[in-house]
């Protein structure tokens, strides 16, 4: 192990059925950028059934976990994101009844609700809106927007420094912590 | 500032890059008061995202009046804004526009509604709109522009919706054009900064970066298209039309709890 340029960092890796997507398409510098992600995340079959994701999501994917702001991830985000996604699509799956691969607005609004994302009925609304197409919203759109719902959850969080819901914003915080989604 | 007012290249110095207020390591905080606008510094909007004049129904400021002469290859100017090459360049069939709308823009309707359904949809609009080195128009601007022109609240625009959107590109073109100063073909960092400046608000170099590792192309030189500069300030001003509704003291501070955080932004920045 180790050493070699593009090879495993550390014992036990390669052995990590991950690391063979990963591998497979991240380059030398051991990072992967959208495309690349896309095409990873395609190969593992983590969109089962559905359609695989288009580039804006894996574009927002990145975003999510990409801490130095490098616009790719490595080994250990993508772990971190496939444990993430995986997560979302089991509770994707428990809401689509008919396996159609696609949720209506009540069973989003469920789905989303019981994630603990608090919603109001016009966030609803304009989430439907932007994510649906003939009153149905596909699993690669849904992942999209739990990646933005997440992200504006963690900007507020992380400025909530009493824990009580409230959260006193200066203008030019909220427009840069918003408009990095 | 009225961008038809703005100075091209002799733009005014912008001595305030200093992050504002609030921010670590700032400078001065910024005079709060008597003018409307203060803490954002937006002062009303220029032209093209303000709001729609009462009893017009689309967004933007007066039409710039008819296309002028096409060059060969499309209505708009030389390396500046010429939609997709093709084989609608020559004069408009007369007669078969309705009413109202400009018999170029009618030609184009029709040319880019390729299923003849009446209506041009998120997928034909990209089709229809480029930016300066050729690439479609994204998927977010698309949306973004058929849910401002779309009447019908089908996800769709009619020809009407069309035409009135072809104009808002065209003035956001030529506002483009002004503040791309080396006339590159897209906005480089402090062209970015500029622009803000020069359009009221008063926001930090960070936040340039931040939109720059966001919306460019990965280079050495990340600079922004088109498509994305106008989703980038139209998205500015909404958000800021809705930080604003909340801030009735003027004083650049909300206090917002979480669902309400959610709502604001998400009907805001879908």
């Amino acid at each position: 192990y180790g050493g070699a340029p593009g090879g495993p960092a550390f014992p036990g890796q390669a052995q990590d059925p991950l690391y063979g997507y990963f591998a497979a398409v991240g380059g030398q510098d051991g990072q992967i950028d959208a495309d690349e992600l896309q095409r990873c995340l395609t190969q593992s079959g983590i969109a089962g059934s559905y359609k695989p994701f288009n580039l804006e999501t894996c574009r927002l994917m990145i975003s999510m976990l990409d801490r130095d702001m490098s616009g790719t991830l490595g080994f250990n985000e993508f772990k971190e994101l496939w444990a993430v996604v995986n997560g979302w699509k089991q509770h994707f799956v428990s809401f689509d009844s008919d396996g159609s691969g696609t949720v209506d607005r009540q069973e989003l609004e469920k789905a989303l609700m019981t994630m603990g994302f608090r919603l109001s009925p016009q966030a609803v609304t304009a989430i439907t809106k932007r994510y649906s197409t003939q009153g149905k919203i596909a699993f690669d759109d849904y992942i999209a927007c739990c990646v933005k719902l997440r992200a504006l959850t963690e900007c507020f969080r992380r400025r909530d420094t009493t824990q009580q819901g409230f959260v006193n914003f200066h203008y030019d915080d909220f427009i840069q912590c918003v408009m990095s989604i | 500032p009225c961008p038809s007012r703005c100075p091209g290249s002799g733009a005014r110095l912008t001595p305030a890059l200093s992050p504002p207020q609030g921010y670590p390591g700032a400078g001065q905080p910024p005079p709060v008061g008597p003018y409307p606008g203060a803490p954002y510094g937006g002062g009303p909007p220029p032209g093209p995202y303000g709001h729609p004049p009462p009893g017009a129904p689309y967004g933007g400021g007066p039409p710039p009046g008819p296309y002028g002469h096409p060059p060969p290859g499309g209505p708009y100017g030389g390396p500046y804004g010429s939609p997709q090459p093709g084989p609608y360049g020559g004069p408009a069939p007369a007669g078969n526009a309705p009413p109202g709308v400009d018999p170029e823009a009618f030609s184009w309707f029709q040319t880019v509604d390729t299923d003849h359904s009446g209506f041009i949809s998120v997928k034909e609009l990209k089709q229809a709109l480029v930016n300066n080195n050729w690439s479609s128009f994204n998927d977010e601007t698309c949306l973004l522009m058929i849910n401002m022109f779309d009447k019908t609240r089908s996800g769709r625009i009619d020809v009407y919706g069309f035409s009135a959107l072809l104009r808002f590109i065209q003035q956001w073109r030529s506002l483009f054009q002004q503040y791309d100063r080396d006339q590159s073909g897209s906005i480089s960092f402090s062209e970015l900064q500029q622009a803000f400046s020069q359009m009221g608000y008063n926001l930090s170099p960070q936040f340039s970066q931040l939109l720059l590792a966001r919306y460019a192309q990965r280079s050495p030189n990340p600079s922004i298209q088109l498509d994305r500069f106008i989703h980038i300030c139209m998205q500015l001003q909404s958000l800021t039309d809705a930080f604003r509704e909340k801030d009735t003291a003027m004083v650049g501070n909300v206090r917002l709890g979480y669902e309400d955080f959610l709502t604001m932004v998400v009907t805001r920045m879908l």
